[in-house]
């Protein structure tokens, strides 16, 4: 735990020395919105699937009740395993919750903003994937190990995209700092650059499906030889190492998910409480939005996802030629 | 700017015909990018010829013809397109570069500007490179009719710079010839599944007596 406040908290340990400035108390709060909220995109994500299945469904807080569930559990180790395992959920749990720093949330600013962040964001989630592949590793299994080389190879397609996804924005906003990438010139960039958006938002939702294993690309609601991506990696890791995974993969999407919300959404020029309304309403609409194609979607062939994945990347190239005729 | 998201969408659709295996999608995606095609005369020049054309076309390639593509893969029974001579992946690759190649050709085109988008000329030749694309790369005859229609929707495209100076009757001629096309090869398709017991056009690389 000491090891998760020091990954996620450097800049207020930084700051804590110059006494509690500007720094720590808007961080500490993005920490505490991302931390609260996150979950709740599984249980509308669940709930949506649920309502379109015509079941009753678990409830809306139901990952919340997962996690603290795990959390009060006890860790089980291989002996095969080493120190590696063990890091992996808090270096993963930690880069997800640093990555959300560079983020706005409706009306929070992000805390944390600097020339070409946006390579620490792409680089968190990086370093997240490395460590879980790492630990798949670890444990010495040939079935953990055939799901990290799988969740390695998808990854090497999916962050193509998110970079041409990236190019396309800073074009377009001419800017390289990822919160104000995000926020601009949003409100004129539609006129300005609206086709260039749209296969933006296509292509970025289908790396938003393929990152956070939701269902075209992988099923994260079973743990049998079907969805043999990401949840295969995770098969050993058990009680607070599970919790953390769950939890930062719940983050994940939640971050993810609001830089899309962010992009689509043009809400800088409105009051700080109107930003807020609108982002939790996108962040709503995006969730309910993956439950209904979860909903009418089957899992994809395996040798069909990479083809999934080239299509987001021939549309994300479009979006960056479209941008360089126009010359927005 | 709607001109703009309307071609986008348009170049999108081909792109997603390209991906798909699955006939049936592939025919609806066709009817739903003609839909979206008829809406550009009334974008780009809002007049009675361009209303009877957007008509005419929603009508003929959004309805008729895919009703028409149906009833053959009905008829010949296939679901899908098995074996295509080049992979799916390499394929959208294929078509990424052709995309490519399209923005590079037209930037170095020297049109005549209309004050239209720069945007038309492009999306046009992507839209006919893929149809290309299409028609060279898949083997069922189904898929090969529905490559040449998408590069008849990018020929469509192209043809709009010059909507204003281009009577109705010749455009009706060009969509009632489109029609008939499809209609005699929608009769070849069933008859080369008669012939072969399947629908693939390799059948048809050797002569006879």
């Amino acid at each position: 735990m000491v090891f998760t406040v020091y990954f996620c908290f450097p800049s207020v340990f930084v700051n804590l020395e110059d006494g509690l400035d500007k720094m720590g108390i808007p961080v500490l709060l993005h920490l505490g919105v991302v931390l609260v909220l996150s979950p709740l995109l599984l249980g509308i994500i669940g709930k949506t699937k649920a309502c379109l299945t015509g079941r009753i469904g678990a409830p809306l807080l139901q990952p919340y009740y997962d996690i603290g569930k795990l959390f009060r559990k006890g860790n089980v180790y291989s002996t095969t395993t080493t120190w590696i395992f063990q890091a992996a959920p808090i270096v993963c749990l930690a880069a997800v919750l640093v990555s959300s720093l560079l983020m706005p949330l409706g009306g929070l600013k992000a805390p944390i903003v600097f020339w070409g962040d946006i390579l620490l964001f792409a680089g968190l989630y990086g370093l997240a994937r490395f460590a879980m592949v790492l630990a798949a590793l670890d444990t010495g299994s040939s079935f953990e190990g055939m799901g990290a080389s799988r969740e390695a190879t998808f990854s090497c397609l999916t962050e193509v995209v998110l970079f041409l996804d990236f190019i396309i924005l800073s074009c377009v906003s001419k800017k390289i700092v990822l919160s104000e990438m995000v926020q601009g010139n949003a409100l004129t960039s539609w006129h300005l650059a609206g086709p260039a958006l749209i296969l933006m938002g296509v292509s970025y939702f289908l790396v938003l499906l393929a990152e956070n294993a939701r269902i075209p690309v992988d099923d994260p609601a079973t743990h049998l030889e079907l969805t043999m991506v990401h949840e295969v990696m995770v098969l050993d890791h058990s009680g607070w190492d599970l919790a953390y995974i769950l939890y930062g993969s719940a983050i994940k999407l939640f971050v993810l998910g609001s830089l899309l919300v962010n992009i689509l959404i043009p809400s800088y020029h409105l009051s700080p409480f109107m930003q807020t309304m609108m982002f939790s309403g996108g962040m709503f609409v995006l969730s309910f939005g993956i439950g209904v194609v979860e909903s009418c979607m089957a899992r994809l062939r395996l040798n069909r996802i990479p083809q999934l994945l080239i299509g987001a990347f021939v549309l994300a190239l479009v979006g960056v030629l479209v941008v360089l005729l126009k010359g927005a | 700017m709607w001109l703009e998201v309307v071609l986008i969408i348009i170049v999108f659709l081909s792109v997603a015909i390209l991906g798909n295996s699955r006939l049936k999608t592939i025919i609806q995606l066709f009817a739903l990018q003609s839909v979206v095609l008829s809406t550009t005369p009334l974008l780009i020049y809002p007049s009675f010829h361009a209303i009877i054309i957007a008509i005419v076309i929603a009508i003929l390639k959004g309805v008729l013809m895919p009703v028409l593509l149906f009833w053959a893969i009905r008829h010949v029974s296939i679901r899908r397109e098995v074996q295509p001579l080049i992979g799916y992946a390499t394929t959208l690759l294929l078509g990424g570069v052709l995309i490519g190649v399209a923005f590079l050709i037209s930037s170095k085109l020297d049109l005549p500007d209309k004050g239209i988008s720069n945007l038309l000329v492009p999306c046009a030749f992507s839209v006919i490179m893929i149809g290309f694309l299409l028609l060279v790369s898949r083997f069922k005859a189904i898929t090969q009719i529905i490559g040449y229609l998408v590069m008849e929707n990018g020929i469509f495209l192209f043809a709009l710079l010059l909507l204003e100076k281009t009577p109705l009757l010749v455009e009706m001629g060009i969509l009632l010839d489109i029609f008939v096309g499809v209609l005699v090869m929608g009769i070849v398709v069933n008859h080369i599944n008669q012939e072969f017991g399947s629908a693939s056009t390799i059948n048809l690389i050797n002569l006879r007596e």
